[in-house]
């Protein structure tokens, strides 16, 4: 039954042919059936009970939650040992709105450490496994809640994206996942990560799903400054599949296989099977083009995105002391104290971001480093913004192929893929709408495909996977393995 | 040799609002610790700022007043460090592009002119506070996230006078606009004291030493002399090398200024600008709009006073000096009190009865600006005498009744009924002929004692002019 | 040679109140050497001087801001502490803070 769409499950809860109570247990029971094998969740909420059934699509269906969300009475824990006994006594936004529509969470899911991190490897409750091949990452950070959704144990989970956080562990396990223009879900309650990059998003089967869920949690938030009124967007309405006459571009430094001197067999099947994407686009009515982008400009993109999340994400966790939440480090002294809660709690990852981000903005090197910084992302997001004149999207493959091994010697490493793995990056810089979708199978393994479009712009992006993904035909595809 | 002080002021003070600058949580003084709190004051995960715009009108109101330059957007920055008074690890405040730039006001230092430039005023966030006991420290958030007004000056005062002069003007500002109580007590204010000397005729300033947190304006005069006094000593006996650029404490109890920190332990706060508040435009008609409210100031009030009041400067001074007594007079005004009556009841006798115990404003007092215009009147109708009115003053404030219940309780209403006043004349006439022929013989001050008589027949009943016109028109 | 001494790492840790270990110091050093290659591919690009920083995804003015009438409730003394390590009565205990 959980491996339905909302919609499906809608009709079978209206019914009357399951209760949302029955639907919840059963959604638990799947939860706890998948943990052994994939370790997708810090909590599974037991107690969690179905709620009324209503018109609304959301009304008494279950859903997973990561962990860096704010659950009133609930452990929160951002997959850090710095907040391993927190339960907070509010609310996120997102999960505040999602409840007042009927839906319940049944779960907390694992990220890597307070969303830092690519690979689903870092969380402090351990490793999360691709249900695809247990071998394999999820990527990250919102891995527990790409996992669970590929296992089909409820038909959606909230993640949060700063980088890719929660569009490329949906292309690994062969999923939906949707990050909606900064700013049209309130961040309020989901731990900061690097504030000026963090959108609230969405893993799900489906583009109808996640059309479904962003309108639910959308809206201004008098708790968060930076959403803004979206009253007038309706997603789920939205949705026509009349795509005819839109126009994307893909960029051909790192689409076009000619522009790698030693691509791995992975890669050319990867670049293979987007050019065969690109037909598809063409056949529902969406032309595609190939642009060029200054190389130099594509190169400065990870470096620019390290520095900007280190400096931010340094001084967002400076909250994490352990004096009024977290585990109390030991010491004679506050200092002391909190330096002991931090050493014990962060993991090696974490503390080199930091110790980049504190660097960084050291009074001699801001300007070399966090102001030039700042000054490519807008280098970046200006040549963006002037392709979106032009073009209704970007369209791009998910990393340079399937999910890769969690066991990273097994892993080829060619800096030549490096922005092809971190390109997704610049739907953050401009707070763009972005949404992958799966898009076909390496060795059995999914891989997945993104389309980003322009601020606010998110019911064209939509739109646009919504077509598509009919045409492909991996729409609710589910990891069977592991059940 | 002479050498002249060089003094520059950074000057907190905590704002009036209803809730604080980026929470909702409420901005008072509460006797329970952490009631007074939102999530965002302790810092919680997932928090976020949400600007407070009766604040932001506020510092721009201020930087108005101060002369500054206003800049096209509200803007904050985080400073980063850590304290355990500091929840978020950062406090929001305005490093690159403060509310205020460049502003000048001109003050009056012992009767000369003289003008202090601004470098910049800023809005920002109060920390926790912590009380400190034994071997342990508590922490109280009522005050975390307070808004406070940074006021920083250039370095061009020279004096302690000076110093405390520019400090009680701006103090009368931001009560005057009701953008702070500037109450020391509450510990709303603190200022960072910047102390150097230079020879008079030398351009080249001296080195600069700073005391942090002085928090009441008779320890900043202190700690001016103080560090006046410290570092001319150093230099005349030839050890001006000591005096180093470090940051000092006051210490009341010695009355010296103790070492904190040198300048190489100075902290880098890694200021960068605050991603979740969006700019925020100054748009003209937000400017017209401040600039429209922004109420008469001490200034303006002194030359209204002296104006068209004709009041004198020295009465106007201490009118205007606190906001309370000046308002006090506007009241009593207001309510058709004759300024001049008003002020001098004001100066003698209310400010007196204000000033006999420490602590009391005049919005203490029993009296209020309704009962003096009704005190006022009843004199200005010739209801009763001037010297009645120091009666019923005194019987006020002794009794806690109104102006008119103590003039009927003591039967103290004038005698109108000039029959009556005639009758009594004449009664005194003829009991007083020595003194006629005495008054009349040339010793004028015997018609005083006539009316001294007159007066006492009524129990001071009668209206002396009265009495006095109607005595001597029968003496004729 | 590593332009980033174990000194100034450590320091850099040190002002965020982390301590590393001899391993995390090390990989630091690396990666500071990489990322100081990479920001030098950042002053490569043409006029970067003259771009303004952009702090912010894109131009969001706020044209109103938070009445300050707006008032949160009081949340329950043993509910807002309920995390904290140490409380003494209402108050968040830490060790004696000094200086």
């Amino acid at each position: 039954m959980l491996e339905k769409g909302i919609k499906e499950l809608h009709d079978e809860l209206k019914s009357k042919k399951i209760t949302s109570n029955e639907l919840v247990k059963e959604s638990i029971k799947a939860c706890h059936d998948i943990q052994e094998k994939t370790n997708s969740f810090v909590t599974i909420i037991d107690d969690a009970t179905g709620t009324e059934v209503t018109d609304d699509l959301l009304s008494g269906i279950p859903y997973g939650i990561k962990d860096i969300f704010s659950t009133k009475d609930i452990l929160s824990t951002g997959s850090s040992n710095t907040l391993n006994n927190y339960v907070p006594f509010f609310d996120a936004t997102c999960v505040a709105n999602l409840k007042k529509h009927g839906a319940v969470g049944v779960a907390k899911t694992v990220l890597d450490e307070l969303g830092m991190g690519g690979t689903g490897t870092t969380g402090h409750t351990g490793i999360v496994h691709n249900p695809w091949d247990l071998e394999r990452q999820t990527a990250g950070s919102s891995a527990g809640s790409a996992a669970s959704v590929a296992c089909g144990v409820y038909p959606y989970a909230l993640g949060s994206d700063t980088g890719d956080s929660v569009r490329k562990p949906a292309g690994y396990c062969g999923i939906v996942g949707y990050k909606p223009t900064y700013g049209m879900v309130s961040r309020y309650g989901m731990f900061q990560f690097a504030s000026s990059l963090d959108t609230v998003g969405v893993l799900s089967r489906s583009v109808e799903d996640a059309a479904i869920v962003v309108d639910g949690m959308k809206g201004l938030d008098k708790h968060d400054m930076t959403t803004w009124d979206s009253s007038n967007i309706h997603l789920y309405e939205s949705l026509n599949k009349d795509v005819k006459g839109k126009k994307l571009f893909y960029i051909k430094e790192i689409c076009d296989i000619e522009n790698y001197k030693n691509p791995s067999e992975e890669l050319k099947e990867h670049l293979n099977n987007f050019k065969d994407t690109i037909k598809k686009c063409e056949s529902v009515g969406i032309s595609v083009e190939g642009v060029s982008i200054d190389r130099n400009l594509l190169n400065a993109l990870y470096p620019t995105y390290m520095v900007i999340y280190g400096a931010e994400a340094s001084s967002n966790m400076a909250n994490l002391t352990g004096i009024s939440f977290g585990p109390r480090g030991e010491g004679s002294t506050p200092d002391e104290m909190i330096k002991d809660h931090r050493t014990k709690g962060f993991s090696p990852l974490i503390k080199r971001r930091f110790v980049i981000g504190s660097f960084v903005l050291q009074r001699e090197n801001q300007e070399k480093f966090f102001l030039n910084a700042k000054r490519v992302r807008r280098l970046i997001v200006d040549k963006m913004n002037s392709l979106f004149e032009k073009y209704d999207g970007m369209i791009c493959p998910v990393g340079t192929g399937p999910a890769k091994y969690l066991d990273d010697s097994k892993n080829e490493h060619n800096k030549e893929n490096t922005v092809l793995e971190e390109i997704l990056q610049i739907g953050n810089f401009g707070g763009y709408p972005s949404i992958t979708i799966p898009n076909g199978f390496i060795n059995n393994l999914p891989v997945g495909v993104n389309i980003t479009g322009k601020v606010k712009d998110d019911v064209n992006v939509l739109n646009m996977a919504y077509a598509l993904e009919e045409e492909m035909g991996f729409k609710n595809q589910i990891a069977k393995e592991v059940k | 040799m002479a050498y002249k002080a060089v003094i520059g002021l950074e000057f907190h003070c905590e704002m009036k609002s209803h809730t604080k600058v980026f929470s909702g949580a409420i901005n008072g003084f509460s006797k329970k610790p952490n009631q007074l709190v939102s999530p965002l004051d302790m810092g919680f995960p997932g928090t976020l700022p949400v600007l407070n715009k009766e604040c932001v009108k506020k510092a721009i109101e201020m930087a108005m007043i101060l002369n500054c330059k206003i800049p096209e957007y509200m803007e904050f920055d985080r400073k980063n460090y850590f304290y355990p008074d500091l929840p978020k690890g950062y406090q929001l405040t305005q490093f690159f592009n403060p509310v205020g730039t460049n502003g000048k006001v001109i003050i009056e230092v012992n009767g000369e002119e003289k003008e202090v430039l601004i470098h910049d005023i800023h809005l920002e966030e109060d920390s926790a506070s912590l009380d400190h006991l034994y071997d342990t420290s508590n922490i109280d958030y009522n005050r975390s996230g307070v808004p406070l007004l940074e006021l920083v000056t250039e370095p061009c005062l020279n004096s302690a006078d000076e110093a405390i002069e520019f400090l009680e003007h701006i103090k009368r500002i931001y009560e005057y606009t009701d953008i702070s109580e500037c109450d020391t007590k509450k510990g709303q204010i603190r200022a960072d004291v910047n102390v150097s000397i230079m020879d008079e005729d030398s351009k080249e300033l001296g080195t600069k030493v700073e005391v942090k947190n002085v928090n009441s304006f008779d320890s900043i005069r202190k700690t001016i002399n103080y560090e006046i006094e410290r570092q001319t000593k150093l230099k005349e006996s030839g050890h001006y090398d000591e005096v180093v650029q470090e940051t000092r404490r006051w210490d009341d109890e010695s009355g010296t200024t103790i070492h904190m920190r040198s300048k190489a332990d100075a902290i880098d706060y890694k200021y960068f600008t605050e991603p979740n508040i969006p700019r925020y435009k100054i748009t003209s008609e937000l400017l017209d709009d401040i600039r429209k409210n922004i109420p008469m100031l001490a200034h303006e009030r002194k030359e209204k006073y002296i104006n068209e009041y004709n009041l004198s400067l020295y009465d106007a001074k201490v009118l205007v000096k606190n906001k309370d007594v000046s308002d006090y007079f506007e009241e009593c005004v207001s309510l058709g009190s004759d300024p001049k009556s008003a002020c001098n009841w004001i100066t003698t006798r209310v400010l007196a009865e204000v000033n006999k115990k420490d602590d009391t404003s005049i919005k203490d007092i029993f009296i209020t600006p309704s009962m003096l215009a009704e005190l006022i009147k009843l004199i200005e109708d010739k209801k009763i005498t001037n010297n009645q009115g120091k009666e019923v003053f005194s019987k006020m404030l002794e009794e806690e009744i109104t102006p008119l219940e103590i003039v009927k309780k003591y039967g103290m209403e004038v005698i109108e009924d000039s029959n009556l006043i005639n009758s009594l004349i004449d009664e005194v006439l003829n009991e007083n002929t020595k003194a006629i022929e005495d008054y009349k013989n040339g010793r004028t001050n015997m018609l005083d004692y006539l009316v001294g008589q007159v007066m006492r027949k009524s129990r001071g009943k009668a209206n002396p002019v009265e009495a006095k016109e109607k005595l001597l028109e029968k003496l004729k | 040679m590593s332009n980033f001494t174990e000194e100034m790492i450590d320091d850099y840790a040190n002002k965020l109140l982390i301590g590393l270990t001899l391993e995390e110091r090390k990989m630091i050093q690396q990666e500071f050497d990489d990322i100081e290659h990479s920001m030098e591919l950042i002053n490569k690009i043409d006029g970067i001087k003259d771009v303004e920083p952009q702090s912010y995804p894109f131009e969001m003015e706020v044209t109103d801001l938070r009445s300050d009438d707006d008032v949160d409730e009081e949340i329950p003394i043993d509910v807002l502490l309920r995390n904290a390590g140490s409380v003494d009565g209402r108050e968040v205990e830490v060790p004696k803070v000094v200086g």
